[in-house]
């Protein structure tokens, strides 16, 4: 018998495998038993194959950008296709203050390193500024403002080129820098009093062998190397040359989220002399700290290292887009981005980039303006990037389980279960970004398996938009599902919660009412718990069932039930499985989600007959108006019908039971566009 | 188990001075070198069989108390069980003389299988310093 291939890294297989090739090729026989010699003299057999077998298997492990786990060697492959991993990043805010009472004092500087003491969650941060700011003092006033602070402590550090030395390396000594934050400036000897500034490049278009620039590379414990030119990429360094960097050494993401500042820094008038430190005013905020992260993650360098590389630092197609502005910007959660030929109607020469920030909903308009500036350099000429608030879609469920008393008879419990299974769904990456999908499927089984109780459930899906209105103003809205709706009924397929518009002063709302299969038109009524609808407007805008598009035609809402100026409108998709297309960002919705716990009699053997088992409806029960859990409005006046006590519930719908084409003239209508009115601002978010 | 020939390598690695083969032990022998092997194995010692052994050279520096002999009894028994499974009817007895700062260990066996008479092997550990 040959020995055979070692195809895993398991002991006791190479033992057996060991043992097999001695049984047929020896006479010896003791192999067998554990306490023999043979049987040591196979450990070490067995032993040394395995050490080797996992040294191997480790070292080409390494060797692969896909399989490597050592974060020094991961980055070390992704530098060879051009890849400089993020550092970490400082918490950036932006604070002003003046100085006032000045004499004889032209201009003054706020000296670089500490500026201020930012009051964090349990702890104080440190802010820097990474240069010098000199203002102009006029009548005895100078005014600091919307100043950019960084968080963390400002380092500086100086090292001499010795061209005698084989290989000088110039390694910045701290771990956590933040490298935007990194200015190097080169001196011919330490005495010379002027300096050049070298600028940080990350690729080698267009750097000329003058080029005052200089390549960062990340090297072991998460530090950094400056490497300058050779006279033919960039400038060469001089023998006795004096490099100073400066850098600020940060705590990333723990940085974020400081509001409160107090001055601690240093600032000189023209003279060099510091200034009384009475004169200088409090601090006010401008914005308060964020953006601040951790160092690039492997998984993120896996994942970008190769994408940054096959777009060669371009943002040609939407892809591209999509992987730059994640190397740019660090604290992306989920973006998408497409050309604007895929709108409708088509807005050539624009790319739409939508993102999902990790700490928060929205990008700020601060934060689009700069990643704005920032594409630029990467994308191709004439091509306009244009962010848009990313388009939440959100999903809901209305969950019945059946459950068998006789193994869990604890209710609540279960309902618990079920909740949190259902919040782990929401949180999972399936449906929290874009692109997302809600998987139907997935989420019934999950609701299965929550115990062993649980024998079977039947589940609905809503989809929701909201609306977000514009009060007071005439405007239309259109809103977008991306996927197709389900007539259901002839009408109150799609329902909302209340608002109020002008010249009407009950609480509307809108519903839909089926045309034909593709289309349906968008009527407004006010309703009465209890009553039945009184539609006030019959052509209020049209439903496009196959594309889930509903367009509300010119209106003037003056409030909402729902806080934040919000109409929440819910439709019933075609498909159980929700798909975010293209800007919609699939979100489930667990504080309109309902769980109803139903007992299995028969399972449960107390009805086996099944004669008083309760039977759920797999289908909608129509309402006229929508049931919400979201906040309401406060301090107005406008309620639901039904607005429960507690003033967070704004429940309401009646069941539809019967037909509501109940003919009520329309009191006021609304379809003037002519003066304002008319602009198509607002949609859904 | 059914009678059968035992044949294991010697880690003297000595030749045979008449078939020029490295030297074999065979049988009794063979089995007696295996309880030795259990015997003077450490705990932890055989790779990935961390409970293979005994605790006979731990117990060297232990203090010398009444549960020590019946410790290192149980052991030494429970270990020959396990994993030598050609020797039966297992006595263990162990001597502790503390004033000369010495363990005396004989285990008594019988072979499964062989008609060979009841084997023992007796160990005495002390200090190689005093």
């Amino acid at each position: 018998m040959a020995f055979g291939q070692y195809v895993n890294l398991d002991f006791d297989q190479i033992k057996t495998s060991i043992k097999d090739y001695l049984r047929s090729n020896t006479n010896f026989t003791d192999y067998d038993f554990e306490g023999s010699n043979l049987s040591i003299i196979i450990d070490a057999l067995a032993y040394n194959t395995y050490t080797t077998a996992y040294n191997t298997n480790m070292a080409a492990n390494e060797c692969f950008l896909d399989s490597a786990t050592l974060r020094e060697n991961v980055v070390s492959l992704a530098r060879n296709i051009g890849y400089v991993p993020r550092s970490r990043r400082s918490a950036r805010a932006k604070v002003s203050f003046n100085v006032s009472g000045l004499t004889e004092t032209s201009t003054l500087t706020l000296n670089s390193g500490v500026v201020c003491n930012g009051a964090g969650e349990n702890t104080n941060y440190i802010f820097c500024i990474p240069e010098d700011i000199t203002v102009p003092v006029t009548n005895g006033f100078a005014e600091f403002s919307n100043i950019e602070i960084y968080e963390g402590v400002f380092v500086s550090e100086n090292f001499t080129v010795d061209t005698s030395l084989f290989n000088q390396r110039y390694v910045l000594d701290n771990s956590f820098i933040d490298t935007s934050t990194i200015k190097v400036k080169v001196k011919s000897s330490s005495t010379a009093t002027s300096s050049v500034t070298y600028k940080q490049i990350d690729n080698i278009v267009g750097v000329t062998s003058t080029s005052n620039s200089y390549l960062l590379q990340e090297i072991e414990d998460e530090r950094y190397e400056l490497i300058f030119g050779d006279n033919v990429i960039g400038r060469k360094l001089s023998n006795n040359n004096y490099i100073t960097a400066s850098y600020i050494v940060t705590d990333g993401k723990d940085g974020n989220g400081a509001a409160e500042f107090s001055f601690v820094g240093n600032i000189t008038n023209q003279d060099g002399a510091a200034i009384n430190a009475s004169l200088i005013s409090l601090v006010s905020t401008d914005e308060r700290s964020r953006d601040g992260d951790e160092i690039e993650s492997i998984s993120s360098i896996k994942y970008f290292a190769p994408r940054i590389y096959s777009s060669q630092y371009r943002a040609v197609t939407s892809s591209d887009y999509e992987s730059v502005l994640g190397y740019i910007y660090p604290n992306v959660e989920s973006v998408t981005a497409f050309g604007g030929e895929e709108m409708s109607p088509p807005r050539f020469g624009k790319v739409f980039i939508s993102v999902k920030p990790r700490n928060g909903d929205f990008l700020s308009d601060e934060t689009k303006r700069e990643l704005v500036q920032r594409l630029k350099s990467y994308a191709v000429a004439g091509i306009v990037p244009e962010f848009i608030d990313l388009k939440y879609l959100y999903v809901e469920l209305k969950v019945n389980p059946y459950y068998n008393p006789s193994l869990n008879d604890d209710q609540e419990n279960l309902k618990t279960g079920v909740s949190n299974a259902l919040t782990q769904y929401s949180r999972s990456i399936d449906v929290n970004k874009f692109g997302g999908r809600f998987k139907y499927s997935k989420a019934v089984s999950l609701i299965d398996s929550v115990d062993s109780s649980i024998t079977s459930n039947i589940t609905l899906v809503t989809i929701r938009r909201n609306l977000k209105a514009v009060l007071g103003q005439f405007a239309q809205y259109e809103i977008c599902y991306g996927n197709m709706f389900h007539t259901q009924e002839s009408s109150y397929n799609v329902v909302s919660t209340g608002f109020t518009i002008e010249g009407v002063t009950e609480t509307v709302y809108l519903a839909d009412e089926v045309i034909n299969r593709d289309k349906g038109r968008i009527f407004f009524f006010t309703y009465t718990e209890g009553g039945t609808p009184n539609i006030i407007k019959k052509n209020a805008g049209t439903v496009d069932y196959m594309h889930g598009e509903i367009l509300i035609d010119t209106v003037n809402i003056l409030s909402t039930v729902i806080a934040n100026n919000v109409v929440e409108i819910q439709a019933i998709p075609h498909s159980n499985d929700i798909v975010g297309l293209r800007d919609l960002y699939v979100k489930f919705d667990m504080s309109n989600t309902t769980i109803n716990m139903i007992q299995d009699l028969i399972a449960s053997g107390e009805n086996t007959s099944g004669s008083r088992f309760v039977h759920t409806h797999s289908y909608y029960t129509p309402t006229f108006t929508r049931k919400s859990n979201s906040p309401v409005a406060t301090g107005s006046a406008l309620l639901p019908s039904t607005a429960s006590s507690t003033g967070t519930t704004t429940s309401s719908s009646g069941t539809y039971a019967t037909s509501t084409t109940t003919s009520s003239t329309p009191t006021t209508t609304t379809t003037s566009s002519g003066g304002g009115g008319g602009s198509s601002s607002g949609g859904g978010y | 188990m059914a009678s059968r020939a035992f044949k294991d390598i010697n880690l003297s690695f000595k030749r045979h001075p008449v078939t020029n083969d490295v030297v074999a032990i065979r049988d009794e022998d063979a089995i007696k070198r295996s309880v030795k092997n259990i015997i003077f194995t450490t705990l932890g010692e055989k790779p990935f069989v961390p409970q293979f052994g005994s605790v006979i050279n731990e117990s060297l520096f232990d203090l010398n108390t009444e549960l020590s002999e019946i410790r290192i009894t149980d052991e030494i028994r429970s270990s020959l069980l396990n994993y030598e499974p050609r020797i039966d009817n297992v006595i263990v007895n162990v001597t502790v003389s503390p004033d000369t700062n010495e363990m005396n260990c004989v285990v008594q066996y019988s072979i499964v299988g062989l008609p060979s008479p009841s084997q023992s092997v007796d160990v005495l550990l002390f200090p190689a310093r005093v």
